[in-house]
């Protein structure tokens, strides 16, 4: 049924849905989570790595964290050469705002720009939509710390915490359940958050430094400053983690234990 | 020939322009305004070729009227003056440049008060105390003798005063009426405007 | 008279001995009034890197935004400082881009190299003939007063603060002789560990 609908991005099928945005999604769903969480003192993107070959070079830096301009950071999920387009279009877009009005792009008109880049691939014939996710954190003087979540059909949003990729529900459903009773975190509790909540949603079952890249962005003394995680800090945090996590079960052992065999 | 004059003070700016209207070596008309109300905080004044000062000036503002209509909020002063600049500079270097000369002024709750001179060559300064035309030439030094940086509304209005007396007196050409506008925190607002009428009994020395 | 001179001002960087200074007058003009004593014609790119641009000032703006354009561009795609050199590069190319319709700018470019820490200076014309000397370069209105005064004061190592001297006299001694020029100064010396800015108080009239 949906094959006679579903071969131009430009075709509606009969229940009014488009097939092809909807694969473009599908497809980064099965990319790896990048998750984003925004902090009062500052704001965190982490990704997981899927390619982690050893013979990769390590000199590059970070594969899945993009910096845009002086004031935001992007994460990507899904198809990587899509992704390299629409950063290289996020990064002129940030550039010719500053040259046309001499200040920073605020964070939510590059957002919106780029979405409306995007939609035009989900209407026009003849293209296929861009299969990728973005996660934007940045800082602007309108509105301080920011989060973006932005998807293949140029939809957007703002968020406190929210998650793309692979499990993303599960993980989301998670960052509520975690920030439901809290008004705010600071920067350092949503690190160990994020480690949290990656480490139950990855596939395997193992989290390694080399499977997280995290990044921060923070305002100090009027400056943005973004700093990608070193891989020791990486694995401190899991550390941190896999300690706290054996306690508690642990603990629970020992409750299981003592209670009377019914 | 004709005049445009502007002053910053530390949360305030306060513009004044001459009201002929000249074509050659006849005056057209006399009440011409020519400080226009860009959005509620910010003033562009110009002057220069008669067409292209008002298509111009509407074409800036108007854009600046459609950010605020897209993003919710409003230009900031500074990066209006940017805009403006930018335009100005990119047509003049196609087929139809503009020759105007202008004056962007605005009031902004984080960044304060801010003018920008901006002449027909798309130079741009932002500056303390300034002046376009003719009449100019004459106010420099008033500006020099009597602007300080914390002055107020009142004394700004009187250095222009001051200033106008003098192009009456020393300036060849007639420029009977100026306008004043003045931008602040409680947004744009005309003042009275100074003719030679309403300098008869003032005594620019006291 | 010529385009070039119609706003006013003047630049000069020199090389030490593991620094760079360049200098700015404060003059902005139109044609014999001046405007604005304020205006600072040297602008700070990189961490180690200034630019300094003399000519008709709607261009030294210009030019000045579309440089950081590309220089941001080439920043967040090549995750790196841009060091002086290919920045004179990309900035010879863009002039020379307007080969026949040129920005009426001449650029003076200053900095240490962001690896070797080794000291750079270098000037163009408005068309971007680059001019990379191991001494000193000088932009505006009064270039050739600024050539007498560097040739005479400047000598190969100067240390950071023999080197603050050398541009300071250099600078005021010139430019006290053109009038399109001076109005006070600003000198920044770039080591490798630190920029140091200073202002000159100069002759005012």
């Amino acid at each position: 049924m949906a094959r006679r609908y579903d071969s131009r991005t430009t075709i509606f099928s009969p229940e009014g849905r488009l097939y092809q945005v909807e694969y473009a999604m599908e497809a980064i769903s099965h990319a790896g989570t990048c998750l984003g969480i925004l902090a009062e003192d500052g704001i965190l993107l982490a990704a997981e790595c899927r390619s982690t070959n050893k013979l990769l070079d390590s000199a590059i830096p970070s594969e899945k964290i993009y910096r845009l301009n002086e004031n935001m950071v992007c994460s990507v999920a899904g198809i990587t050469s899509d992704a390299n387009v629409l950063t290289a279009e996020l990064r002129l877009i940030a550039q010719r705002y500053q040259f046309s009005y001499g200040e920073v792009i605020p964070c939510e008109q590059l957002v919106s720009h780029l979405c409306d880049i995007k939609q035009a691939y989900t209407q026009y014939g003849g293209k296929r939509p861009f299969g990728v996710s973005l996660l934007y954190m940045g800082w602007d003087n309108k509105y301080g710390y920011q989060l973006y979540q932005s998807d293949p059909s140029g939809n957007y949003g703002g968020w406190k915490a929210t998650c793309i990729g692979n499990n993303f529900g599960a993980a989301i459903s998670m960052l509520k359940q975690e920030l439901a009773d809290k008004p705010s975190i600071k920067l350092e509790e949503a690190k160990d958050l994020a480690v949290k909540v990656l480490s139950m949603t990855l596939d395997t079952t193992k989290l390694t430094p080399e499977k997280v890249e995290m990044a921060t962005l923070q305002r100090v003394k009027n400056t943005t400053v973004y700093s990608v995680l070193d891989k020791p800090d990486v694995e401190k945090l899991i550390e941190k983690y896999n300690k706290l996590q054996a306690e508690t079960e642990a603990a629970k052992k020992e409750k299981q234990a003592k209670q009377p065999k019914s | 020939m004709e005049t445009l004059l502007g002053i910053k003070g530390p949360d305030f700016v306060m513009l004044a322009a001459d009201t002929t209207h000249a074509r050659s070596i006849i005056v057209m008309k006399e009440d011409q305004n020519k400080i226009h109300k860009a959005s509620d905080n910010l003033l562009i004044s110009t002057t220069g070729e008669s067409g292209d000062t008002e298509q111009f000036t509407e074409f800036i503002s108007k854009n600046i009227a459609l950010y605020k209509m897209r993003n919710g909020y409003d230009l900031s002063p500074r990066a209006a003056a940017h805009f403006t600049r930018k335009n100005l500079a990119d047509y003049l270097r196609s087929r139809t440049p503009y020759q105007v000369f202008m004056f962007v002024a605005g009031y902004d709750e984080t960044d304060g008060a801010e003018l920008a001179f901006i002449d027909y060559l798309a130079n741009a300064k932002s500056l303390n105390h300034a002046g376009h035309g003719y009449g100019a030439m004459f106010c420099s030094s008033i500006y020099d003798r009597y602007w300080h940086p914390n002055i107020t509304q009142d004394e700004a209005y009187d250095i222009f005063k001051k200033c106008i007396v003098e192009i009456q007196k020393r300036l060849v050409v007639n420029l009977k009426n100026f306008n004043v506008s003045v931008v602040d925190k409680n947004g744009v607002r005309n003042l009275e405007p100074i003719s030679a009428q309403s300098l008869t009994d003032y005594n620019a020395s006291s | 008279m010529s385009i070039l001179a119609y706003n006013g001002g003047c630049v000069v960087a020199m090389r030490g001995k593991d620094c760079v200074a360049i200098a700015t007058d404060h003059r902005f003009g139109v044609q014999a009034q001046t405007i604005s004593t304020d205006f600072k014609k040297v602008f700070h790119i990189a961490p180690r890197m200034f630019l300094g641009l003399t000519g008709l000032q709607t261009d030294i703006l210009t030019v000045r935004d579309r440089l950081m354009f590309r220089k941001n561009l080439y920043e967040t795609r090549e995750n790196r400082e841009m060091a002086p050199k290919p920045f004179s590069a990309m900035l010879s190319s863009f002039l020379y881009e307007h080969r026949f319709g040129p920005y009426f700018i001449e650029p003076v470019v200053a900095g240490l190299d962001p690896k070797t820490l080794k000291p750079f200076v270098c000037n163009m014309d408005l068309i971007g003939c680059p001019n990379e000397p191991d001494d000193f370069v000088v932009a505006g209105t009064c270039a050739e007063q600024l050539y007498g005064m560097c040739e005479t004061l400047w000598k190969p190592d100067l240390q950071p603060d023999q080197l603050f001297e050398v541009i300071a006299q250099s600078m005021m001694n010139a430019f006290d002789r053109d009038a399109m020029s001076g109005w006070g100064a600003t000198v920044y010396i770039i080591e490798k560990d630190k920029i140091t800015e200073r202002s000159l108080k100069t002759r005012m009239d």
